[in-house]
């Protein structure tokens, strides 16, 4: 049973801001360049880890309110800040990581994504950043 | 500068919001999250002088 559904509780946060319910997706992908160090006499390629590469996409429903996704985001967008992203809202630990990016950098903002009759969701994504995981 | 927490999204209520490494202020200020407040130093008690005239030298007649 190598599996894990998320059902309401992974818990997000942007610049300090829990927007969980406004999220319906989150992936966080930690990403090392690969450098290539192969040498002569070697059969294989091989590589080694060069700068980290880290990227938050997000996906939040867009409201307009006042403290909700675009008040959040508005100041935001072409400045660096943290996420954090966790699978459950409880406490860190080795079972409840917490994922952080610090200093990730928001490229864009859609301002607005309407389709006539469905919620207004839009997709985030933070590049860069110092990885850090919490566990307590 | 210190800050008050003015959304719940941020934490409770009222308390003191310390902002963690790579934290955007000014966002969080124009979304009116949070608030300044001002901060004065505390005054150093008052300790009472007194300055005493010279003596004056008394004189008998």
């Amino acid at each position: 049973m190598a599996t894990t559904t998320y059902l309401s509780s992974p818990n997000i946060t942007i610049n300090s801001v829990d927007l969980t319910d406004q999220a319906h997706a989150a992936t966080l992908t930690v990403k090392y360049d690969a450098l290539e160090s192969t040498a002569f006499g070697g059969s294989s390629r091989v590589y080694t880890a060069g700068l980290g590469d880290h990227e938050l996409t997000v996906d939040l429903y867009m409201s307009y309110a006042a403290t909700e996704t675009y008040a959040t985001l508005a100041a935001l967008v072409g400045t660096a800040t943290t996420v954090k992203v966790k699978p459950a809202s409880g406490a860190n630990s080795a079972t409840n990581p917490e994922f952080t990016l610090t200093g990730t950098y928001l490229e864009a903002l859609p301002v607005m994504n309407a389709s006539l009759g469905e919620l207004s969701s839009i997709t985030l994504t933070f590049k860069g950043g110092t990885y850090t995981v919490a566990t307590s | 500068m210190a800050y008050r927490i003015i959304s719940p999204r941020i934490g409770a209520l009222g308390a003191i919001y310390e902002p963690s490494e790579g934290i955007n202020i000014d966002a969080l200020l124009a979304a009116g999250f949070i608030e300044e407040i001002a901060t004065s130093s505390p005054k150093s008690a008052r300790t009472k002088t007194t300055t005493e005239a010279p003596d004056a030298e008394q004189t008998e007649e």
